[in-house]
């Protein structure tokens, strides 16, 4: 079974390269035989290495260590639901994960565009492959999973061993969420390959318009989803399993992920300007570049220990690849670019600074702003040891105080944007859509000064809060307003039609709700407390309005772990309102300790426990209890981004006039009553588009 | 008055009195320890700990971590004995290396690590402004030049303008 593995991942490595070699003589003589049978290589190679995922994933159910990477990292206890996830738990299989993820994207894009665009798919599918042909040299030849545990015998002859039992899945990763969360981030960063495909074969052929911003929007969309599925869900589990408290440490690994989200989310700005006006050519173009390089940097940081962080993968070699990779993707980015660069001149100049072309210019210079303020912080500690020959820390002090201004500002541009006309906007016209948002605003922010709200971030947050949250409602109320008055229906029904209208806008619009909901979560950490006890059974402590009683610490155990526990009853104003059973867990296969977190979770405040374990001094065990305000509307928002990105991802439904004969009346009647000369009404019905 | 009453008196006024100072000087200790928690609460968020987990020192609870117990009685003890928050900070760079800050310190070649993202967005912004300023500049031309004409029609132009010109006159 191992060879069958090896076997198929040999052969996509082959078609891979097939279709690459091929794709390009295809596109050179036009031939068009040759490029489409360039596209099956390529769908081919989704094929094998699934049968490759799929021996892999069978030697985890099947127990079998006699393969290293199974030994590694799964034991005979492991519950099936975390055997399934191991694929990803190391280095090995993780990248063969990646690259099954990246040949599904190839197989659909390749699919899906079969038999549309034949100047750009070859172009595109020689770059998808050229992605693939790296990601498979990696998984044949550098970090193959399927490599079995054994060695020579005293007379030399090679011999299979097997373990009795394997070491077992790390427990930092047996969380349910840690199932879901390296899938979608790993969706995240392939699937930025897509619209780079595309944006490169469009500019190596030359492919006239904006023809290839159309046919890459969705796929970019979609992967920015996946990435913020991911990153969310990543804090989530940072919160919920790390046990400090938090759920962004500012972590370099956390940081590899946010950085192509920062450069997507301007990316998905600035197509806008491409689209309506022609402009920002060369600026989209090098976006879409600057988010593929980002997502092999994030790879390369946490794959190859240049940088210490708690969730890297060990130190290996492996980062030369990805940094010759990075360089050889630089190299033909840049290359076609100054061959093309006649190609991506602006059609149109900006008319107006107050405009939407300026917000969305605006909007990139601060997101690329905080997308360097981020890198920077996260290389300079490399940056620093080759300069002065020591390493210094770059930790979460740094990144708050340089990006917390930054973020606020990007949320004033999230309200400001949509309320400014394209080309230019009168000075009427901002008075009439800013007054009321920017009013109530200050004024809520002057109410919460008053009631001694005075953590100055959050104070600006909320104002800034409360105006984007305005004016996104004006803006569906105004639109909805006028079909509202011309349909005769009521503004619900309104509101929902104009949605279904412009879901790309309307979508965008809530994905900024979204983005308001999770500012909110985090302007609340502001106010967070903590207190840590050491406890025995009967010991209470007290932490904001609860008072936490310590009933017992006992011991629970399964075959996959021993747990320390303990059992505490929360009151709250006297009455006892639940219990919590916060735990200390000792994996055996690993022999490794962890602890797990007790929350509850509440719309205002999380209660944080945490049995943090006994004091080395009295041997007593230690409570670390916090107050987290607000933390729920982070994961709330996220989910309400994830739907505007779902609904902006649907088509628009527009109306149609539909011709209804009228019922038969007599002649006379009807050419009397008709204005029309054809004797027909117009009715108004939707179609989708 | 009995004397027994004024001793009495006494006894009362005197109890009250050691329970007030009991109050006052339990009020002062907390409130110095309180004070105390919290300044070491904020130079603790001012260091890492040096186990490797990249985490603020306070909120290192790594199971088993042999540096952040250490650390935080440490910083206790300096903070108890009224250090002075640089001096403290200082100490834990002598013994820990430089690694031991939170974020880099405003000195020497560190300091670009703060300089650098203020710098390069104001270079992002200026570049923004000039690069409005060219097209409007370029917007502006064009629509004052307008379409390129020949001489030879220029000459035609003028010729009939002239004529029309004279029949008006």
């Amino acid at each position: 079974m191992d060879i069958f593995g090896s076997f198929a991942l040999i052969l996509a490595f082959l078609a891979a390269a097939y279709t690459f070699a091929a794709g390009i003589a295809g596109a050179i003589t036009r031939r068009p035989l040759l490029t489409r049978s360039a596209r099956h290589a390529g769908m081919a190679v989704f094929g094998l290495v699934t049968l490759a995922v799929a021996s892999l994933e069978y030697f985890f159910f099947t127990d079998n260590f006699s393969m290293a990477y199974i030994a590694a990292h799964s034991n005979r206890a492991l519950p099936a639901f975390y055997k399934f996830a191991a694929l990803w738990a190391g280095q090995e299989g993780s990248l063969l994960f990646w690259s099954w993820l990246l040949s599904t994207y190839v197989f659909l894009a390749l699919f899906v565009n079969r038999n549309k665009h034949p100047e750009l798919m070859p172009y595109a599918g020689v770059v998808m492959a050229g992605v693939q042909i790296f990601f498979l040299t990696l998984n044949n030849f550098v970090a193959s999973p399927f490599g079995v545990l054994g060695g020579p015998d005293a007379s030399g002859t090679m011999r299979l061993a097997a373990l009795g039992d394997g070491h077992g899945l790390n427990p930092l990763l047996q969380y349910p969420e840690m199932v879901i969360h390296p899938p979608m981030l790993y969706l995240g960063y392939t699937g930025f390959t897509i619209p780079f495909a595309f944006a490169l074969a469009a500019l190596l052929g030359r492919y006239p318009g904006e023809k290839w911003i159309h046919i890459t929007r969705r796929w970019t969309m979609i992967a920015w989803c996946f990435q913020s599925i991911g990153i969310l869900l990543g804090a989530h589990w940072a919160y919920a399993v790390l046990g400090w408290g938090g759920y962004w440490a500012w972590d370099p690994v956390e940081n590899a992920s946010l950085l192509p989200w920062i450069t997507g989310t301007a990316f998905l700005h600035s197509v806008m300007m491409q689209e309506k006006r022609g402009m920002l050519k060369v600026w989209n173009v090098w976006l879409v570049f600057t988010t593929f390089m980002l997502c092999i940097l994030g790879t390369l940081l946490t794959r190859s220990g240049v940088i210490s962080s708690v969730h890297a993968f060990a130190q290996s070699s492996i980062g030369n690849w990805f940094v010759g990779f990075l360089a050889l993707v630089f190299i033909v980015c840049f290359w076609s670019y100054w061959l093309n660069r006649d190609y991506l001149r602006s059609d149109n100049t900006l008319d107006s600074l107050v405009s939407r072309e300026s917000s969305f210019l605006f909007n990139n210079l601060i997101l690329l702003a905080a997308c360097f303020a981020v890198l920077w912080g996260t290389l300079f500690p490399v940056l620093s040891e080759w300069v002065v020959g020591n390493k210094i820390s770059v930790g979460p002090p740094f990144f708050n105080k340089v990006n917390i201004p930054i973020a606020l500002f990007s949320l004033l541009l999230t309200g400001v944007g949509p309320l400014l006309a394209w080309r230019k906007t009168s000075f009427d016209a901002l008075r009439r859509n800013f007054a009321w948002p920017v009013i109530i605003g200050v004024l809520s922010g002057t109410v919460a000064f008053a009631f001694g709200f005075r953590e100055i971030y959050s104070l600006i947050c909320l104002i800034l809060c409360v105006f984007v949250t305005l004016s996104i409602a004006s803006e569906f109320y105004r639109g909805a307003r006028v079909i509202a008055a011309r349909d005769g229906s009521n503004i619900l029904t309104a509101i929902g039609d104009l949605t279904m209208r412009n879901t790309r806008r309307y979508g965008g619009y809530i994905v900024h709700f979204g983005m308001v909901l999770i500012f909110i979560g985090i302007a609340g950490s502001a106010f967070n407390k903590d207190i840590q006890m050491e406890m025995a059974p009967g010991q209470s402590l007290a932490i904001g309005p609860y008072r936490i009683l310590c009933q017992n610490f006992d011991r629970v155990a399964n075959s996959n772990f021993e747990s320390e526990r303990a059992t505490l009853e929360i009151f709250r104003n006297g009455r006892s309102e639940m219990m919590l059973y916060p735990e200390r867990r000792f994996f055996l296969a690993s022999e490794v300790t962890e602890t797990m977190v007790a929350v509850q979770s509440k719309p205002l405040h999380d209660l944080y426990v945490v049995y943090a374990g006994r004091s080395p001094e009295t041997g007593k065990p230690v409570i670390h209890a916090y107050i987290n305000p607000l933390v729920k509307w982070i994961w709330f928002g996220g989910i309400i981004v994830v739907l505007g990105t779902g609904l902006a991802l649907l088509p628009n439904r527009r109306a149609a006039l539909v011709l209804k004969p009228l019922a038969e009346q007599p002649w006379g009647d009807t050419v009397a009553k008709s204005a029309s000369p054809i004797g027909a009404i117009a009715r108004s019905s939707d179609a989708h588009d | 008055m009995t004397k027994s009453r004024v001793r009495v008196r006494a006894l009362l006024c005197a109890g009250v009195a050691a329970l007030c100072l009991t109050a006052a000087v339990l009020g002062y200790v907390l409130a110095v320890h309180a004070q105390e928690t919290q300044r070491a609460k904020t130079l603790g968020q001012k260091l890492l700990c040096v186990c490797g987990c990249n985490q603020i020192l306070t909120a290192c609870n790594h199971v088993g971590c042999t540096y952040s117990h250490g650390m935080l009685k440490e910083l206790d003890d300096r903070v108890a004995r009224n250090e002075p928050d640089d001096l403290t900070i200082q100490a834990f760079v002598q013994e820990y290396g430089p690694t031991v800050l939170a974020a880099p310190p405003t000195t020497g070649f560190n300091r670009a690590a703060w300089v650098m993202p203020i710098v390069v967005p104001l270079i992002a912004l200026y570049l923004f402004f000039e690069v409005v300023r060219r097209w409007r500049q370029r917007a502006a031309i064009a629509t004052a030049s307008g379409p390129a004409v020949s001489a030879e029609l220029l000459a035609r132009a003028q010729r009939e303008a002239g004529k029309d010109d004279d029949e008006q006159r």
